[in-house]
Protein backbone atom coordinates (compact mmCIF):
# COMPACT_ATOMS: atom_id res chain seq x y z
CA UNK A 1 0.00 0.00 0.00
CA UNK A 2 1.58 3.44 -0.73
CA UNK A 3 1.30 6.54 1.67
CA UNK A 4 -2.12 8.19 1.65
CA UNK A 5 -0.26 11.35 1.70
CA UNK A 6 3.05 11.16 -1.09
CA UNK A 7 1.57 8.67 -2.97
CA UNK A 8 5.41 7.66 -3.47
CA UNK A 9 6.44 5.74 -0.33
CA UNK A 10 4.98 2.30 1.25
CA UNK A 11 2.77 2.91 3.97
CA UNK A 12 4.43 1.79 6.82
CA UNK A 13 2.15 3.72 9.69
CA UNK A 14 -1.57 3.40 10.15
CA UNK A 15 -3.09 6.26 12.11
CA UNK A 16 -5.70 6.10 13.83
CA UNK A 17 -5.85 10.05 15.44
CA UNK A 18 -8.66 11.02 17.65
CA UNK A 19 -7.99 14.76 17.87
CA UNK A 20 -10.63 16.43 20.52
CA UNK A 21 -12.30 13.24 19.90
CA UNK A 22 -12.29 13.55 16.12
CA UNK A 23 -11.12 10.24 14.95
CA UNK A 24 -9.67 10.15 11.36
CA UNK A 25 -7.69 7.56 10.10
CA UNK A 26 -4.54 7.26 7.41
CA UNK A 27 -1.79 5.10 5.75
CA UNK A 28 1.07 6.58 6.21
CA UNK A 29 4.34 6.35 5.00
CA UNK A 30 7.13 7.09 7.86
CA UNK A 31 8.03 10.44 6.93
CA UNK A 32 4.18 10.99 6.15
CA UNK A 33 3.55 10.06 9.64
CA UNK A 34 6.07 12.20 11.42
CA UNK A 35 5.39 15.23 9.84
CA UNK A 36 1.10 14.23 10.36
CA UNK A 37 1.52 16.85 13.46
CA UNK A 38 0.67 19.59 11.30
CA UNK A 39 -1.78 18.04 9.41
CA UNK A 40 -5.11 19.81 10.67
CA UNK A 41 -4.05 23.34 11.05
CA UNK A 42 -7.32 24.38 9.82
CA UNK A 43 -8.26 24.06 13.53
CA UNK A 44 -10.89 21.90 15.30
CA UNK A 45 -13.85 24.19 14.21
CA UNK A 46 -13.35 23.17 10.31
CA UNK A 47 -12.20 19.49 10.82
CA UNK A 48 -15.87 19.36 12.49
CA UNK A 49 -17.03 21.36 10.36
CA UNK A 50 -16.13 19.37 7.17
CA UNK A 51 -17.41 15.96 8.97
CA UNK A 52 -20.37 17.29 9.79
CA UNK A 53 -20.93 18.89 5.89
CA UNK A 54 -20.06 16.52 3.58
CA UNK A 55 -23.46 15.16 4.03
CA UNK A 56 -25.67 15.31 1.06
CA UNK A 57 -29.01 15.23 2.62
CA UNK A 58 -27.87 18.77 4.60
CA UNK A 59 -29.15 20.31 1.48
CA UNK A 60 -32.62 18.61 1.22
CA UNK A 61 -32.82 19.86 5.36
CA UNK A 62 -31.36 23.70 4.21
CA UNK A 63 -34.49 25.54 4.47
CA UNK A 64 -37.00 24.02 7.48
CA UNK A 65 -36.07 22.95 10.97
CA UNK A 66 -35.04 25.48 13.62
CA UNK A 67 -34.00 25.04 16.85
CA UNK A 68 -37.32 26.35 18.66
CA UNK A 69 -34.95 27.84 21.80
CA UNK A 70 -32.14 29.72 19.75
CA UNK A 71 -33.06 29.46 15.81
CA UNK A 72 -30.34 27.60 14.81
CA UNK A 73 -30.43 25.57 11.67
CA UNK A 74 -28.23 22.16 10.85
CA UNK A 75 -26.71 23.70 8.25
CA UNK A 76 -25.12 26.87 10.29
CA UNK A 77 -24.20 24.36 12.63
CA UNK A 78 -22.60 22.19 10.03
CA UNK A 79 -21.18 25.12 8.48
CA UNK A 80 -19.80 26.53 11.84
CA UNK A 81 -19.26 23.18 13.82
CA UNK A 82 -21.34 25.05 17.05
CA UNK A 83 -24.33 24.28 18.62
CA UNK A 84 -25.89 27.26 18.98
CA UNK A 85 -27.53 25.69 22.31
CA UNK A 86 -28.30 22.60 24.51
CA UNK A 87 -31.90 22.44 22.79
CA UNK A 88 -29.88 22.26 19.39
CA UNK A 89 -28.84 18.15 20.58
CA UNK A 90 -32.45 17.52 21.16
CA UNK A 91 -33.97 19.37 17.64
CA UNK A 92 -30.67 17.90 15.91
CA UNK A 93 -30.10 14.58 17.61
CA UNK A 94 -30.99 12.39 14.83
CA UNK A 95 -29.19 14.50 12.22
CA UNK A 96 -26.18 14.77 14.82
CA UNK A 97 -26.68 11.04 15.88
CA UNK A 98 -23.97 9.16 13.04
CA UNK A 99 -21.73 12.16 13.57
CA UNK A 100 -21.52 12.30 17.36
CA UNK A 101 -20.83 8.19 16.49
CA UNK A 102 -18.00 9.20 14.13
CA UNK A 103 -16.31 11.60 16.02
CA UNK A 104 -16.49 10.03 19.66
CA UNK A 105 -16.97 6.15 18.36
CA UNK A 106 -19.88 5.89 21.59
CA UNK A 107 -22.63 7.97 22.31
CA UNK A 108 -23.22 7.33 26.17
CA UNK A 109 -21.96 9.43 28.74
CA UNK A 110 -19.64 7.13 31.38
CA UNK A 111 -18.45 10.09 33.46
CA UNK A 112 -20.34 11.87 36.31
CA UNK A 113 -23.65 12.71 36.59
CA UNK A 114 -24.37 15.89 38.62
CA UNK A 115 -26.90 15.67 41.25
CA UNK A 116 -27.97 18.30 43.66
CA UNK A 117 -24.93 16.78 46.19
CA UNK A 118 -21.32 17.30 45.29
CA UNK A 119 -20.86 15.67 42.11
CA UNK A 120 -19.28 12.68 42.51
CA UNK A 121 -17.31 10.42 40.07
CA UNK A 122 -19.51 7.08 39.37
CA UNK A 123 -18.02 3.70 39.20
CA UNK A 124 -17.62 2.26 35.02
CA UNK A 125 -20.41 0.76 33.98
CA UNK A 126 -20.10 -2.91 33.24
CA UNK A 127 -20.19 -3.56 29.53
CA UNK A 128 -20.17 -6.85 27.68
CA UNK A 129 -16.55 -6.69 26.50
CA UNK A 130 -14.53 -5.80 29.92
CA UNK A 131 -16.96 -8.68 31.43
CA UNK A 132 -16.05 -11.10 29.13
CA UNK A 133 -12.04 -10.26 29.79
CA UNK A 134 -12.62 -10.96 32.99
CA UNK A 135 -14.61 -14.43 32.94
CA UNK A 136 -11.57 -15.67 30.34
CA UNK A 137 -9.28 -14.73 33.29
CA UNK A 138 -11.17 -16.40 36.15
CA UNK A 139 -11.52 -19.50 33.75
CA UNK A 140 -7.90 -19.65 33.06
CA UNK A 141 -7.32 -19.47 36.65
CA UNK A 142 -9.28 -22.52 37.01
CA UNK A 143 -12.00 -20.01 39.14
CA UNK A 144 -14.80 -21.35 37.64
CA UNK A 145 -17.84 -20.69 39.87
CA UNK A 146 -16.68 -16.81 39.74
CA UNK A 147 -16.35 -17.09 36.08
CA UNK A 148 -20.31 -18.64 36.04
CA UNK A 149 -21.65 -15.27 37.86
CA UNK A 150 -19.88 -12.97 35.30
CA UNK A 151 -21.38 -15.51 32.60
CA UNK A 152 -24.89 -14.44 34.13
CA UNK A 153 -23.96 -10.77 33.96
CA UNK A 154 -23.08 -10.51 30.21
CA UNK A 155 -26.15 -12.70 29.90
CA UNK A 156 -27.96 -10.62 31.62
CA UNK A 157 -26.80 -7.34 29.99
CA UNK A 158 -27.15 -8.93 26.20
CA UNK A 159 -30.44 -9.66 26.91
CA UNK A 160 -30.65 -6.08 28.00
CA UNK A 161 -29.49 -4.75 24.74
CA UNK A 162 -31.61 -6.98 23.03
CA UNK A 163 -34.94 -5.88 24.04
CA UNK B 1 1.78 34.77 46.76
CA UNK B 2 4.29 32.93 44.25
CA UNK B 3 2.91 31.49 40.91
CA UNK B 4 2.31 27.52 40.79
CA UNK B 5 5.61 27.72 38.53
CA UNK B 6 8.32 29.20 40.94
CA UNK B 7 8.28 26.31 43.00
CA UNK B 8 9.85 23.04 43.06
CA UNK B 9 7.22 20.12 42.80
CA UNK B 10 6.76 16.76 42.58
CA UNK B 11 8.46 14.64 39.44
CA UNK B 12 9.87 18.18 38.65
CA UNK B 13 13.07 16.67 36.87
CA UNK B 14 11.26 15.89 34.53
CA UNK B 15 7.43 16.68 34.78
CA UNK B 16 6.58 20.54 34.23
CA UNK B 17 3.61 20.91 34.69
CA UNK B 18 -0.46 19.11 34.62
CA UNK B 19 -3.91 20.68 33.82
CA UNK B 20 -7.16 19.73 33.55
CA UNK B 21 -9.48 21.85 32.29
CA UNK B 22 -13.91 21.36 32.54
CA UNK B 23 -16.49 22.64 29.80
CA UNK B 24 -19.28 24.14 31.34
CA UNK B 25 -22.33 25.72 29.95
CA UNK B 26 -25.12 26.77 32.49
CA UNK B 27 -28.50 25.91 31.27
CA UNK B 28 -31.29 28.26 30.45
CA UNK B 29 -28.68 30.35 28.25
CA UNK B 30 -27.79 29.49 24.33
CA UNK B 31 -24.18 28.79 23.86
CA UNK B 32 -21.64 31.38 23.73
CA UNK B 33 -21.93 32.45 19.82
CA UNK B 34 -25.74 33.06 19.89
CA UNK B 35 -25.93 34.87 23.16
CA UNK B 36 -25.75 38.96 23.38
CA UNK B 37 -23.64 41.35 25.21
CA UNK B 38 -26.14 41.57 27.78
CA UNK B 39 -26.52 38.03 28.39
CA UNK B 40 -22.52 37.57 28.21
CA UNK B 41 -22.45 40.50 31.30
CA UNK B 42 -25.10 38.17 33.44
CA UNK B 43 -23.45 35.04 32.66
CA UNK B 44 -20.15 36.85 33.80
CA UNK B 45 -22.46 38.44 37.36
CA UNK B 46 -23.90 34.95 37.80
CA UNK B 47 -20.45 33.30 38.15
CA UNK B 48 -18.58 35.86 39.97
CA UNK B 49 -21.35 36.00 42.88
CA UNK B 50 -21.83 32.30 42.43
CA UNK B 51 -17.66 32.01 43.72
CA UNK B 52 -16.74 34.75 44.99
CA UNK B 53 -19.51 35.92 47.67
CA UNK B 54 -19.73 31.99 48.74
CA UNK B 55 -18.51 29.72 51.35
CA UNK B 56 -15.82 28.10 49.53
CA UNK B 57 -12.49 27.69 51.00
CA UNK B 58 -11.40 29.04 47.60
CA UNK B 59 -13.28 31.91 47.47
CA UNK B 60 -11.19 34.43 49.75
CA UNK B 61 -7.64 33.51 47.49
CA UNK B 62 -9.97 34.39 44.15
CA UNK B 63 -10.24 37.70 42.40
CA UNK B 64 -12.34 38.43 39.12
CA UNK B 65 -11.00 40.24 36.29
CA UNK B 66 -13.13 41.76 33.55
CA UNK B 67 -10.93 41.27 30.71
CA UNK B 68 -12.23 44.12 28.52
CA UNK B 69 -10.06 46.36 31.75
CA UNK B 70 -7.12 43.95 30.49
CA UNK B 71 -4.39 46.04 28.32
CA UNK B 72 -3.27 43.84 25.47
CA UNK B 73 -0.32 43.03 26.50
CA UNK B 74 -1.35 41.97 30.08
CA UNK B 75 -3.35 39.65 28.28
CA UNK B 76 -0.92 38.40 26.35
CA UNK B 77 1.17 37.97 29.42
CA UNK B 78 -1.44 35.85 30.93
CA UNK B 79 -1.54 33.89 27.69
CA UNK B 80 2.66 33.16 28.58
CA UNK B 81 1.40 32.09 31.81
CA UNK B 82 -0.75 30.19 30.58
CA UNK B 83 -3.79 31.13 32.47
CA UNK B 84 -5.91 31.62 29.71
CA UNK B 85 -6.06 31.02 26.14
CA UNK B 86 -4.74 32.68 22.89
CA UNK B 87 -8.28 33.21 21.30
CA UNK B 88 -9.49 34.00 25.24
CA UNK B 89 -6.77 36.99 25.18
CA UNK B 90 -7.70 38.14 21.39
CA UNK B 91 -11.24 38.10 21.88
CA UNK B 92 -13.14 41.63 21.84
CA UNK B 93 -16.12 40.12 23.29
CA UNK B 94 -17.20 40.90 26.94
CA UNK B 95 -15.62 37.95 29.15
CA UNK B 96 -13.58 37.44 32.39
CA UNK B 97 -11.59 35.35 34.39
CA UNK B 98 -11.44 34.34 37.80
CA UNK B 99 -7.99 33.50 38.80
CA UNK B 100 -6.46 32.32 42.20
CA UNK B 101 -3.35 34.22 44.29
CA UNK B 102 -1.25 31.44 42.48
CA UNK B 103 -2.90 31.77 39.48
CA UNK B 104 -3.35 27.85 39.49
CA UNK B 105 -6.60 28.03 39.54
CA UNK B 106 -8.56 30.01 36.30
CA UNK B 107 -11.56 30.05 35.10
CA UNK B 108 -12.69 31.51 32.03
CA UNK B 109 -16.06 32.67 31.53
CA UNK B 110 -17.15 33.34 28.06
CA UNK B 111 -14.24 31.65 26.06
CA UNK B 112 -15.77 28.49 24.09
CA UNK B 113 -17.91 27.25 26.50
CA UNK B 114 -19.82 29.78 29.36
CA UNK B 115 -17.00 28.62 31.97
CA UNK B 116 -13.82 26.74 31.41
CA UNK B 117 -12.44 25.57 34.87
CA UNK B 118 -8.79 25.02 34.24
CA UNK B 119 -6.72 24.37 37.00
CA UNK B 120 -2.56 23.74 36.33
CA UNK B 121 -0.06 22.83 39.10
CA UNK B 122 3.87 22.41 38.68
CA UNK B 123 5.45 18.63 38.58
CA UNK B 124 3.14 15.58 38.50
CA UNK B 125 0.19 16.31 40.05
CA UNK B 126 -2.80 15.03 38.51
CA UNK B 127 -5.06 13.93 40.43
CA UNK B 128 -4.94 16.85 42.98
CA UNK B 129 -5.90 19.21 39.76
CA UNK B 130 -8.27 17.36 39.10
CA UNK B 131 -9.78 16.88 42.54
CA UNK B 132 -9.90 20.67 43.14
CA UNK B 133 -11.42 21.19 39.66
CA UNK B 134 -14.35 18.92 40.51
CA UNK B 135 -14.67 20.75 43.89
CA UNK B 136 -15.18 23.79 42.29
CA UNK B 137 -17.10 21.86 39.20
CA UNK B 138 -19.63 21.16 41.76
CA UNK B 139 -19.44 24.28 44.07
CA UNK B 140 -20.41 25.72 40.85
CA UNK B 141 -22.98 23.44 40.26
CA UNK B 142 -25.11 24.15 42.95
CA UNK B 143 -26.21 27.37 42.44
CA UNK B 144 -25.70 27.29 38.39
CA UNK B 145 -26.94 23.95 37.15
CA UNK B 146 -25.33 23.19 33.88
CA UNK B 147 -26.68 21.78 30.91
CA UNK B 148 -26.80 17.72 31.05
CA UNK B 149 -28.13 15.05 29.39
CA UNK B 150 -27.63 11.51 30.58
CA UNK B 151 -26.29 10.04 26.88
CA UNK B 152 -24.24 12.95 25.81
CA UNK B 153 -23.22 14.16 29.18
CA UNK B 154 -22.44 17.93 29.60
CA UNK B 155 -23.13 19.56 27.05
CA UNK B 156 -20.59 22.07 25.13
CA UNK B 157 -20.61 24.34 21.95
CA UNK B 158 -18.51 22.30 20.21
CA UNK B 159 -19.73 18.76 20.10
CA UNK B 160 -16.28 17.36 20.39
CA UNK B 161 -15.92 18.31 24.29
CA UNK B 162 -19.26 16.59 24.68
CA UNK B 163 -19.22 14.55 27.77
CA UNK B 164 -16.90 14.70 30.51
CA UNK B 165 -15.99 18.06 29.03
CA UNK B 166 -12.57 17.16 30.77
CA UNK B 167 -9.16 17.86 28.46
CA UNK B 168 -6.38 16.66 31.17
CA UNK B 169 -2.26 17.33 29.78
CA UNK B 170 0.90 17.04 31.61
CA UNK B 171 3.79 18.67 30.25
CA UNK B 172 6.93 16.93 30.23
CA UNK B 173 11.02 17.67 29.77
CA UNK B 174 12.25 14.83 27.23
CA UNK B 175 15.79 16.52 25.54
CA UNK B 176 16.88 12.74 25.51
CA UNK B 177 13.66 11.14 24.47
CA UNK B 178 13.54 13.61 21.89
CA UNK B 179 17.74 13.29 20.93
CA UNK B 180 17.65 9.70 19.87
CA UNK B 181 14.71 10.33 18.12
CA UNK B 182 12.36 7.70 20.16
CA UNK B 183 9.60 10.33 20.44
CA UNK B 184 8.28 9.92 17.15
CA UNK B 185 7.43 6.67 17.95
CA UNK B 186 6.04 7.36 21.14
CA UNK B 187 3.62 10.12 19.58
CA UNK B 188 2.59 7.36 17.26
CA UNK B 189 1.80 4.20 19.70
CA UNK B 190 0.07 7.06 22.34
CA UNK B 191 -2.04 8.43 19.16
CA UNK B 192 -3.52 4.89 18.96
CA UNK B 193 -4.96 4.86 22.36
CA UNK B 194 -6.65 8.72 22.13
CA UNK B 195 -3.32 10.35 23.67
CA UNK B 196 -1.69 13.00 21.96
CA UNK B 197 1.70 14.44 22.26
CA UNK B 198 2.61 17.29 20.61
CA UNK B 199 5.81 19.58 20.69
CA UNK B 200 5.20 22.64 23.04
CA UNK B 201 6.42 26.22 22.46
CA UNK B 202 6.93 24.65 18.52
CA UNK B 203 4.99 24.72 15.43
CA UNK B 204 3.60 20.95 14.56
CA UNK B 205 5.49 18.11 15.68
CA UNK B 206 8.80 20.19 16.87
CA UNK B 207 9.06 21.28 20.24
CA UNK B 208 11.75 24.11 21.52
CA UNK B 209 13.30 23.40 24.35
CA UNK B 210 12.19 19.58 24.11
CA UNK B 211 8.87 20.46 25.87
CA UNK B 212 6.10 17.93 25.06
CA UNK B 213 2.54 18.03 25.84
CA UNK B 214 0.53 14.63 26.67
CA UNK B 215 -3.44 15.14 26.71
CA UNK B 216 -6.42 12.79 26.32
CA UNK B 217 -8.66 13.42 23.33
CA UNK B 218 -11.91 11.43 23.99
CA UNK B 219 -14.29 12.76 26.32
CA UNK B 220 -17.41 11.02 25.43
CA UNK B 221 -17.77 7.15 26.39
CA UNK B 222 -14.68 7.62 28.66
CA UNK B 223 -15.19 8.70 32.93
CA UNK B 224 -13.34 11.08 34.87
CA UNK B 225 -11.43 8.49 36.27
CA UNK B 226 -10.14 6.37 33.69
CA UNK B 227 -9.22 9.35 31.68
CA UNK B 228 -6.97 10.72 34.38
CA UNK B 229 -5.66 7.26 35.40
CA UNK B 230 -4.61 6.17 31.63
CA UNK B 231 -2.99 9.73 31.43
CA UNK B 232 -0.92 9.06 34.27
CA UNK B 233 -0.08 5.74 33.50
CA UNK B 234 1.18 6.64 30.25
CA UNK B 235 3.24 10.11 31.43
CA UNK B 236 4.98 8.08 34.18
CA UNK B 237 6.46 5.13 31.37
CA UNK B 238 7.25 8.46 29.45
CA UNK B 239 9.01 9.60 32.66
CA UNK B 240 10.85 6.41 33.75
CA UNK B 241 11.98 5.76 30.03
CA UNK B 242 13.03 9.15 30.03
CA UNK B 243 15.23 8.58 33.42
CA UNK B 244 16.84 5.60 32.81
CA UNK B 245 17.61 7.00 29.18
CA UNK B 246 19.40 9.42 31.79
CA UNK B 247 21.32 7.44 34.03
CA UNK B 248 23.18 6.54 30.89
CA UNK B 249 24.11 9.94 29.96
CA UNK B 250 28.15 10.87 31.05
CA UNK B 251 28.01 12.61 34.03
CA UNK B 252 30.99 14.94 32.29
CA UNK B 253 28.76 15.37 29.08
CA UNK B 254 25.56 16.31 31.19
CA UNK B 255 27.75 19.12 32.87
CA UNK B 256 29.50 20.19 30.12
CA UNK B 257 26.12 20.50 28.39
CA UNK B 258 24.37 22.59 30.95
CA UNK B 259 27.61 24.19 32.26
CA UNK B 260 28.06 25.79 28.33
CA UNK B 261 24.30 26.90 28.55
CA UNK B 262 25.15 28.41 31.96
CA UNK B 263 28.22 30.68 30.65
CA UNK B 264 25.82 32.13 28.01
CA UNK B 265 23.24 32.69 29.89
CA UNK B 266 25.39 34.75 32.04
CA UNK B 267 27.09 36.50 30.11
CA UNK B 268 24.90 37.12 26.78
CA UNK B 269 23.91 40.55 25.89
CA UNK B 270 21.57 39.53 23.15
CA UNK B 271 19.27 36.61 23.55
CA UNK B 272 16.67 35.09 21.03
CA UNK B 273 13.99 33.67 21.97
CA UNK B 274 14.28 30.39 20.29
CA UNK B 275 18.09 30.15 21.68
CA UNK B 276 17.27 31.26 25.49
CA UNK B 277 14.69 28.03 24.95
CA UNK B 278 17.35 26.24 23.84
CA UNK B 279 19.74 27.02 26.65
CA UNK B 280 17.08 26.65 29.31
CA UNK B 281 16.51 23.35 27.91
CA UNK B 282 20.09 22.46 28.68
CA UNK B 283 19.74 24.02 32.16
CA UNK B 284 16.58 22.46 33.62
CA UNK B 285 18.25 18.89 32.28
CA UNK B 286 21.17 19.83 34.66
CA UNK B 287 19.12 20.58 37.41
CA UNK B 288 17.14 17.13 36.84
CA UNK B 289 20.81 15.36 37.10
CA UNK B 290 21.15 17.11 40.16
CA UNK B 291 24.31 19.18 37.94
CA UNK B 292 22.23 22.69 39.40
CA UNK B 293 20.11 23.29 42.55
CA UNK B 294 17.22 25.64 41.74
CA UNK B 295 14.78 23.32 40.59
CA UNK B 296 12.05 25.22 39.37
CA UNK B 297 14.35 28.12 38.07
CA UNK B 298 14.15 26.83 34.55
CA UNK B 299 10.93 27.01 34.08
CA UNK B 300 10.22 30.22 35.65
CA UNK B 301 12.78 32.27 33.32
CA UNK B 302 11.08 30.36 29.81
CA UNK B 303 7.63 31.51 31.13
CA UNK B 304 9.47 35.21 32.21
CA UNK B 305 11.49 35.40 29.22
CA UNK B 306 8.50 35.10 27.24
CA UNK B 307 7.99 39.13 25.32
CA UNK B 308 5.03 40.46 26.96
CA UNK B 309 6.55 38.84 29.84
CA UNK B 310 9.11 40.84 29.41
CA UNK B 311 6.86 44.05 28.77
CA UNK B 312 5.36 43.42 32.05
CA UNK B 313 8.72 44.09 33.72
CA UNK B 314 10.33 46.10 31.90
CA UNK B 315 7.26 48.43 30.39
CA UNK B 316 7.03 48.79 26.60
CA UNK B 317 9.78 47.39 24.55
CA UNK B 318 10.68 48.38 21.05
CA UNK B 319 10.27 45.34 18.28
CA UNK B 320 14.18 45.38 17.97
CA UNK B 321 14.66 45.19 21.38
CA UNK B 322 13.57 42.38 23.17
CA UNK B 323 16.54 40.60 22.42
CA UNK B 324 18.43 43.23 24.65
CA UNK B 325 15.95 43.27 27.17
CA UNK B 326 15.83 39.03 27.61
CA UNK B 327 19.34 39.10 27.76
CA UNK B 328 19.55 41.72 30.70
CA UNK B 329 16.59 39.35 32.47
CA UNK B 330 18.17 36.41 32.29
CA UNK B 331 21.77 38.08 33.04
CA UNK B 332 20.25 39.45 36.04
CA UNK B 333 18.76 36.28 37.01
CA UNK B 334 21.78 33.95 37.03
CA UNK B 335 23.83 35.97 38.19
CA UNK B 336 24.32 33.96 41.81
CA UNK B 337 23.70 30.55 40.23
CA UNK B 338 26.18 28.20 40.62
CA UNK B 339 26.75 24.53 39.45
CA UNK B 340 27.33 22.17 42.69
Amino acid sequence: MLCDKCGKNTATTHIKRIINGVVTESNLCSECAEKSGSLYKGGLYNMLASVLGDVPELKINENQKKCPVCGATFSEIAKTGKMGCAECYKTFGAELMPYLKRVHGTVKHTGKIPNSAPLAVRPEPENADTLRMEMNRLVSEERFEEAAVIRDKIKKLEEKENE
Amino acid sequence: MSSWYACGAPEDDIAVSCRVRLARNVSGLPFLSKMTDEQRRELMERVKNALLESNTPYAKSLKFIDMSAVPHNEAWAMVERHIISPEFAESTLSRAVILSDDESISIMIGEEDHIRIQVILGGMQLEKAYDIAERLDAFLYETLHFSFDKDLGFLTECPTNLGTGLRASVMLHLPVTESDGEIRHISETVGKIGFTVRGMYGEGSGAKASMYQVSNQITLGISEKSAISNLNIITRQLIQKERVKRESLEQLKAEDICGRALGILKNCRILTNEEMMKLLSAIKLGVGMGIIEEKAMPVKLLIEGQPHMLMKKYGSIAENEYDIYRATFMREQLSGIKEV
